[in-house]
């Protein structure tokens, strides 16, 4: 049986709106699990239920013609994550103390784990402190593994500012990971 | 390592059970329906205050016809209705709870500041009806009349008039 693109069903939830149950039933878990990673479960829960209210009431904005409403509804999760960044941080933080903590290791482990136990916290708050466009962008591109015109179509930008964003967001965070003219740099 | 690599490092999966997918979906359906629901915008609402939403609701059904709009209840987890809308022809009055708003049932209050009139298609057939039911009268129709007034469940007063006699100029 072949199934109709999203951009069909979409377009059909405009006269029959139940239809639009379907775009849940295709993406809901994966968007949960998006929402997961970056507030933990509790918060997720109500954020996917608003993150699809939010959808049903757009749906006419969404172009019929793509197939895919993942992107689409990504940046909507995006959005709506914005008015979570304490849960996020909260969370960030926690994932950073529990690698950094990481099992016991033996002896010639133990400088990587030293390292670690810097570097992620470190992490954590780079990432943190990056400002909203690209942290989300950021985020889309190593956390969800979306591609670049993925993640443009979700933050509803050119493909050339999400790479500079990007760029800009790496720079940020080398720069606040290994400050200038520390340890491992002088070697350079 | 690459500071793209540091960061997918913390990327970190929060286990969620699978009851809350069908939770989500079920809420979204509802809200979905709600709004298929076909809507209206009356200018004006009356809202009358009762002491007993649900006793007021099968009364003013049973006595005058007024049908609850099912998908207007507000209630609340213990089963408590707060307020609910009816409906009859193309109006609708709201049936809310005593003291809010400030708002006083007429059966605590021991005035009526106000009545309702409503149009009907036949009078004397209404008037059996609210009789059937229980409902005091207030005012009997005259022989062969077209208005007869009664009081509901709490002493809210209503006046049915033939719907001839309804009629509002237009300037």
């Amino acid at each position: 049986m072949s199934s109709p693109p999203d951009g069909e069903v979409i377009g059909r939830s405009l006269g029959e709106p139940e239809a639009f149950g379907l775009i849940y039933d295709r993406h809901a878990p994966t968007l949960l699990r998006f929402l997961g990673r970056r507030v933990g479960a509790r918060v997720a829960e109500g954020l996917v239920g608003e993150l699809f209210r939010i959808a049903f009431e757009r749906r006419e904005t969404f172009d019929a013609s793509r197939t895919n409403a993942l992107p689409w509804l990504y940046g909507i999760g995006s959005n709506v994550l914005l008015k979570h960044r304490r849960a996020e941080a909260r969370r960030l933080r926690a994932s950073a103390r529990m690698l950094a903590a990481g099992p016991a290791v033996d002896r010639r482990a133990s400088a990587a784990a030293l390292d670690a136990r810097v570097l992620f916290p470190r992490v954590a708050d780079a990432i943190e402190t990056l400002p909203d466009p690209e942290r989300e962008a950021l985020l889309l591109f190593a956390w969800e593994e979306l591609p670049y015109e993925a993640v443009a179509e979700a933050l509803e930008l050119p493909i050339g500012t999400v790479r500079s964003r990007l760029n800009r967001a790496r720079a940020r965070l080398r720069e606040l990971i290994e400050p200038k003219g520390k340890g491992r740099n002088r070697r350079r | 390592m690459k500071p793209v690599d540091l960061a997918k490092k913390l990327r970190r999966d929060a286990a969620f059970e699978p009851a809350v997918l069908d939770r989500g979906k079920a809420a979204l359906m509802a809200a979905i329906q709600q709004e298929a629901l076909p809507t209206r915008r009356p200018i004006i609402i009356p809202q009358l205050p009762y002491a007993d939403i649900r006793a007021a609701l099968s009364f003013l059904e049973r006595a005058f016809g007024f049908r609850e709009i099912p998908s207007s209840r507000m209630q609340a987890a213990d089963g408590v209705i707060h307020h609910a809308l009816v409906e009859f022809g193309d109006g609708v009055i709201g049936i809310g709870t005593q003291g809010a708003h400030g708002a006083v049932s007429p059966q605590s209050g021991g005035i009526e500041s106000q009545y309702i009139s409503v149009a009907v298609a036949d009078v004397q057939a209404h008037y059996q009806r609210a009789l059937a039911a229980g409902a005091r009268i207030a005012k009997e129709p005259r022989p062969g009349g077209h208005a007869y007034e009664a009081l509901d469940s709490e002493g809210h007063r209503w006046r049915f008039v033939h719907e001839r006699l309804r009629e509002v100029p237009t300037r």
